[in-house]
């Protein structure tokens, strides 16, 4: 302990300021960069990366805090995306086509997202683990299939031209408009989710997620409060959808597919699904492996053309699963212990070591530090 | 709680039942009393399409069950199953296109699928100890990797056999119809039917009656008191990952012969196989029968028993199967908490 | 502990870090990579009102240094397989009208250099992987116009995904689309985006001449059909039937199993027995053409070819088929590769000089007939000549080339082709028959051209009234081709 005097004397409320301090220049960074940059980075990888990371925020909070690992999420965003689409289109071919004001759209979809959210939450709260994975992934296929066949609603042709309120516009006229909508939206979430898990029913779901047989005998209702944090999770997956749809100005079912549940699951867990910034580190990552892995040379060499653009995005994946659980952010945290004085090592926690443990698993860590036991995830 | 979902239940199946019998009408079945012979039909439908989605899903139960892996690349078994069943009886019968079914003799089927349930059942040997081995216990991490695997295998498939849509032969001897008492059935289903009560029994009498079953079920119960008990568990692991890839690889050649293999394929019969294990609960062979058979009858029945114009709307009912079950049941009919 | 900075906290830095250093060096690349346009793009476009992030890289002066082209094909889902011809319609038209070298006769997707038009060279900046989903489709085509600054896109190969890229066409008018292959009806009746030209027919006009051989060579006075539940098969089926109940018939029944059915049983038993109609038309496709034939003969009867008819899903399962089923019709698919014309075998000669290979079906010659080498050619072939039109000069938002697009006398292998008002290909079309081959497999021979279809059959279609379950009706009406095919013996013409 002697060690580590040096840190001792500086007080925690200096640490908190100086990491604050780090993500306002992240999200001053952010704001500044449409500045630098062409207006397709904007669009396409900065807009983009930011709605889904929202989206995979939604996942990795229940994940983090829950210890609910839900593959519906992606469902979730397309159902207030569809739903928006058919209510504000005018005469295209496909879905309702109710002409409504675009406002009152995004009031429907982000509504009955969050209802549907506390049903689906409702039958998928009662199980566990991977068993509720398994069922939220299903519920996600059903999703698809849904929108695919029953054609009142879309089919696999999708809705086109879905209109964005005018202060909004196209992204092809205003892209900064949606960027600082996305990016204004990702520090809200951000935030919230943040001050949520402080609450008390925050700090009952993490004790949930490590307990629940615990929590239970003392009282607590452990099917509510799964359910509710699904309900919340989907309420934020429905604001993804509404950016992606004023984004896309066109969605179909395979917008929400299976390549698309794996997609966000990827997202989660390359940034680092035990921590929520990772949603946003993941998408804007996964967002440029995507457009940019093509260009990358010497790939043809070894047989991996353009059209094999999948296998690569996969094997990019197995990797970082195979090497670092925890994603990016496990890679900045070994990094970061690799930097510093070995001294430093033992003062730490030992929960707040994240490197070596069996990390992606279903409950995680906690958030706030305390040093919390991690599952194991065979129980 | 539970009386509730039970009563729901209960008057759910006593609707649907009366529905079929009698106010039918305006579907494309017509109800049973003025149409039995379309009755029994959809019931043969559910019954075989159910000794399918058995044989893929008992395979996937199987490795979660001891495992406590979700294998997310068991699709992907499947498909190449189907793909490598395809190349073998090309092969055999010597011709690659316009294969009849009186060009194919029963070996010219059945040793394709040997081979390919073979094949996959050591590509998920490999799989597991290459991959999955290091990480026992870390189930979330376990399944990603199976994620990773599936996503690679899809793309090299397309790129391997084409995505567009291709078929096995069935075997001449039975790709064709009899007419029993007016009422005419494929010959075939009726055999994809036999052959899963034959795959369910040896599956039951291996995990019953043998040792390695013993161990297996011991396994499924408590890992590491097997281990404790000095046997190497790991030989069992690596068995069961053989058999239940082996099992998707055997599906995917029936289903291959059955329904035709292309591109997305692997995900439909992943999806049919963790609603199997979902409704019947995850790791019992018990469970993996019912969950066959209720999704089975949802499939057949739903198309034809909803008013013609709706029949598009059966996805839907899959949803409500799911949604009652898992009220009544959160783990499945047959599953435990885990 | 509380007074160190955690694992969790220093990790949450390195976050930050991570995605700053990741932007950063994106960015660099981003602008490195693409100076001439990137720069002056995010200027003007914040600028121009309406604007997208067009990159026309016109001088101010009006003339045009390069032509920027992108091709939208498929790599992945059921047309994955098709991508290299695709490619080499794209290259071999670029080499035999715009002088370019083909980079690879055994790799079409390694392109083609020196391409030029008036001494302004046509480079090809990128290669879209669509995987028949309209999601993707748009995904690949942002990346293709905006990122990759491409002027021009020919694409996308299949239905859905061309209505998605109609749609987005119209939010970028200065741009220009060209269609692969697809063929939804949608995409240029619906949609009609000014910018937005198909030099192909879609699935209706396919099948144009199917109803008129149903009705009057095999007698069906009544028909069932039994199509895929989605927009290009209830294109394809509406050929049909428009053409069928135009001469007479009736359409008594229409069933539509959901796309990806597993199961086909179920759908075809509501299909009406082979005493209770004459015939049956068939638009299944994916995985499910073959199990959903078999399904019949299973739970209905015999598929014979004087009862069964099929739109081009059949051509593509040919190879498994039964080689009983010699003498059924089936659909066209725009092109007639077995025709005794000069043109045909000149077409093919053009692919053969280019391309040796074509994976993975082989030998280049053998697929120049093929449908998709043969439409992404012909829309090559039309941007040639309409840039030649226009002395190569896409400047002023491309409104001249547009314009030129539209008013093409397109001259292919099979005749010529022409644009109607809303820039959709009016050309003759095929009827064609499986005919058994010298080895024993099933092959394709056309039987009958008909001339000169358009889109609407007649008014037929129109904008708000496109093909879907329950449109067309069954009406008689006057089509104006109807009994005016040319019968075909031999792969010649009669007449």
């Amino acid at each position: 302990m002697t060690a580590a005097d040096n840190n001792a004397s500086r007080p925690r409320g200096r640490v908190v300021t100086f990491e604050r301090a780090l993500l306002v220049f992240a999200v001053a960074l952010l704001l500044v960069l449409p500045a630098f940059t062409s207006d397709f980075f904007v669009s396409f990888v900065l807009t983009q990366g930011l709605l889904l990371g929202i989206a995979a925020a939604s996942l990795i909070f229940l994940a983090a805090y829950g210890g609910m690992v839900s593959l519906a999420q992606t469902l979730l965003f397309g159902v207030s995306g569809f739903v928006i689409g058919n209510a504000v289109t005018t005469g295209g071919s496909k879905g309702l086509n109710l002409g409504l004001d675009p406002w009152l759209g995004v009031a429907l979809g982000v509504g009955i997202t969050t209802v549907l959210a506390f049903f689906l939450g409702a039958v998928a709260s009662r199980s566990t683990g991977l068993y509720f994975l398994m069922i939220t992934l299903t519920f996600g296929v059903i999703g698809f299939y849904f929108f695919g066949q029953v054609t009142t609603f879309s089919g696999f042709g999708g809705i086109n031209q879905v209109r964005a309120p005018d202060f909004v516009g196209t992204p092809g006229q205003f892209p900064e408009r949606l960027y600082f909508l996305a990016l204004a939206v990702s520090v809200i979430v951000y935030v919230v989710l943040r001050y949520i898990a402080r609450t008390p029913f925050g700090l009952s779901l993490q004790g949930i997620r490590d307990d629940h047989v615990r929590m239970s005998s003392m009282g607590y209702n452990v099917w509510v409060h799964r359910t509710l944090a699904f309900t919340l999770a989907g309420f934020v997956a429905s604001l993804a959808g509404v950016l992606f749809i004023w984004w896309n100005r066109q969605i179909d079912p395979a917008s929400i597919g299976m390549g698309e549940i794996l997609a966000l699951l990827i997202i989660a867990v390359i940034g680092g699904i035990n921590r929520l910034e990772g949603a946003w580190v993941g998408a804007i990552v996964f967002v440029m492996v995507n457009n940019y892995v093509r260009d990358v040379p010497g790939l043809n060499q070894i047989g991996l053309t353009e059209a094999r653009f999948n296998t690569i995005i996969g094997l990019i994946f197995l990797i970082i699963v195979l090497l670092s659980p925890d994603g990016f952010i496990g890679i900045g945290q070994r990094v970061v212990r690799l930097l510093t004085p070995r001294a430093w090592h033992t003062s730490q926690a030992p929960g707040s070591d994240s490197g070596s443990g069996p990390s992606v698993t279903a409950g995680s860590r906690s958030d706030s530090g305390s040093g919390s036991a991690e599952t194991t995830g065979n129980k | 709680m539970q009386w509730i979902a039970l009563v729901a239940g209960w008057s759910v199946a006593a609707i649907f039942a009366a529905w079929v019998l009698v106010f039918a009408n305006g579907t494309p079945a017509e109800p049973l009393v003025s149409q039995p012979g379309d009755f029994v039909k959809v019931l043969l439908n559910a019954l075989t399409i159910a000794g399918l989605y058995f044989i893929v899903a008992s395979g996937f139960t199987l490795i979660f069950g001891l495992m406590r892996v979700v294998n997310l690349a068991h699709g992907s078994f499947f498909l190449l199953g189907g793909y490598i069943a395809l190349e073998f009886q090309k092969l055999m019968v010597g011709k690659s296109r316009n294969i009849l079914g009186d060009d194919v003799g029963v070996f010219d089927w059945v040793i394709p699928l040997l081979l390919a349930a073979m094949i996959a059942g050591i590509l998920g040997l490999i799989m597991q100890q290459v991959f999955l081995r290091w990480f026992q216990g870390q189930d979330m991490r376990e399944t990603m990797i199976t994620i990773a695997i599936s996503v690679i295998l899809a793309d090299m498939m397309v790129s391997w056999f084409g995505g567009i849509g291709v078929d096995i032969q069935w075997p001449g001897l039975i790709d064709r119809a009899i007419t029993v008492s007016g009422v005419r059935y494929s010959v075939s289903r009726l055999f994809m039917l036999g052959v899963a009560i034959v795959v369910g029994v040896a599956l039951w009498a291996w995990l019953q009656k043998t040792r390695t079953g013993m161990v297996i079920r011991a396994g499924v119960d408590d890992t590491s008191m097997v281990q404790a008990l000095g046997i190497n568990v790991q030989l069992v692991f690596a068995l069961a990952f053989f058999v239940g890839s082996a099992l998707a690889g055997m599906g995917g050649v029936m289903g291959g012969s059955f329904a035709g293999l292309a591109a997305g394929v692997d995900g439909q019969w992943l999806l049919n196989s963790i609603i199997v294990v979902i409704v019947g609960g995850l790791g019992s062979l018990k469970g993996a029968l019912a969950g066959s058979l209720l999704l089975g009858v949802v499939t057949a029945f739903a198309p034809s028993y909803l008013p013609a114009g709706f029949t598009n709307y059966s996805i839907i009912f899959t949803f409500v199967l799911l949604g009652a079950v898992l009220a009544w049941r959160p783990y499945g009919l047959f599953g435990t908490p885990e | 502990m509380r007074f160190t900075i955690s694992r969790a906290k220093a990790a949450r830095l390195m976050a930050v870090f991570a995605v700053v250093a990741l932007v950063a060096a994106s960015c660099s690349s981003d602008d490195g990579g693409d100076t001439a346009t990137t720069g002056g793009d995010a200027a003007t476009t914040t600028a121009a009102a309406g604007g997208d992030a067009a990159t026309t890289t016109a001088a101010a002066g009006g003339g045009t240094e390069v032509i920027k082209l992108a091709v939208l094909s498929e790599c992945s889902g059921a047309f994955g397989a098709f991508h290299q011809q695709d490619m080499a319609g794209v290259g071999a038209a670029m080499a035999e009208y715009a002088g370019a070298t083909i980079t690879d006769p055994n790799d079409a997707t390694a392109g083609w250099t020196g391409a030029s038009v008036n001494g302004v060279p046509i480079e090809l900046v990128g290669i879209g992987c669509g995987d028949d989903t309209a999601d993707t489709a748009i995904e690949e085509t942002r990346r293709l116009m905006e990122q990759l600054g491409a002027d021009i896109m020919i694409g996308p190969l299949s239905g859905d995904e061309s209505i998605a890229v109609a749609n987005y066409a119209k939010d970028h008018p200065t741009q220009t689309f060209i269609n692969g292959s697809a063929g939804a009806m949608d995409t240029t009746l619906e949609v009609q985006a000014p910018n937005f030209f198909r030099y192909n027919s879609d699935g209706a006009q396919w099948n144009a001449g199917t109803g008129d051989v149903a009705f009057n060579d095999l007698g069906w006075k009544t028909a069932a059909v039994i199509m895929d539940d989605y927009s290009f098969a209830w294109t394809s089926g509406a050929g049909f039937i428009a053409e069928f109940c135009a001469a007479g018939g009736e359409v008594t029944s229409r069933v539509f199993p959901p796309l990806n059915t597993t199961d086909y049983s179920s759908f075809v038993s509501q299909l009406p027995g082979p005493d209770e109609v004459d015939g049956y038309f068939w638009v299944v496709g994916g995985s499910g053409t073959l199990p959903a034939l078999k399904a019949f003969e299973d739970a209905v009867g015999p598929v014979t070819p004087d009862q069964h008819m099929g739109n081009l899903f059949w051509e593509f399962a040919a190879g498994s088929m039964d080689p009983s089923m010699e003498g059924a019709y089936i659909g066209g698919f725009g092109t007639a590769g077995d025709l005794k014309l000069d043109s045909v075998a000149a077409h093919t000669a053009i692919i053969a000089s280019h391309y040796d290979n074509l994976e993975p079906f082989g030998d280049a010659a053998a697929q120049a007939n093929s449908g998709f080498l043969v439409n992404y050619f012909a829309a090559s072939q039309a941007l040639i000549e309409g840039l030649e039109k226009v002395g190569a000069d896409i400047s002023d938002g491309q409104v001249a080339l547009q314009g030129a697009l539209g008013g093409l006398q397109l001259a292919g292998p099979y005749g010529t082709t022409t644009l109607d008002g809303n820039r959709q290909a009016v050309q003759d079309q095929y009827v064609r028959q499986f005919v058994l081959l010298d080895d024993g497999t099933l092959g394709l021979s056309t039987v009958a051209v008909i001339p000169a279809v358009d889109q609407t059959f007649g008014g037929t279609f129109e904008q708000g009234n496109m093909p879907s379950r329950d449109v067309p009706g069954c009406e008689p009406s006057d089509l104006s081709w109807l009994g005016n095919a040319t019968p075909v013996v031999d792969g010649v013409p009669q007449g």
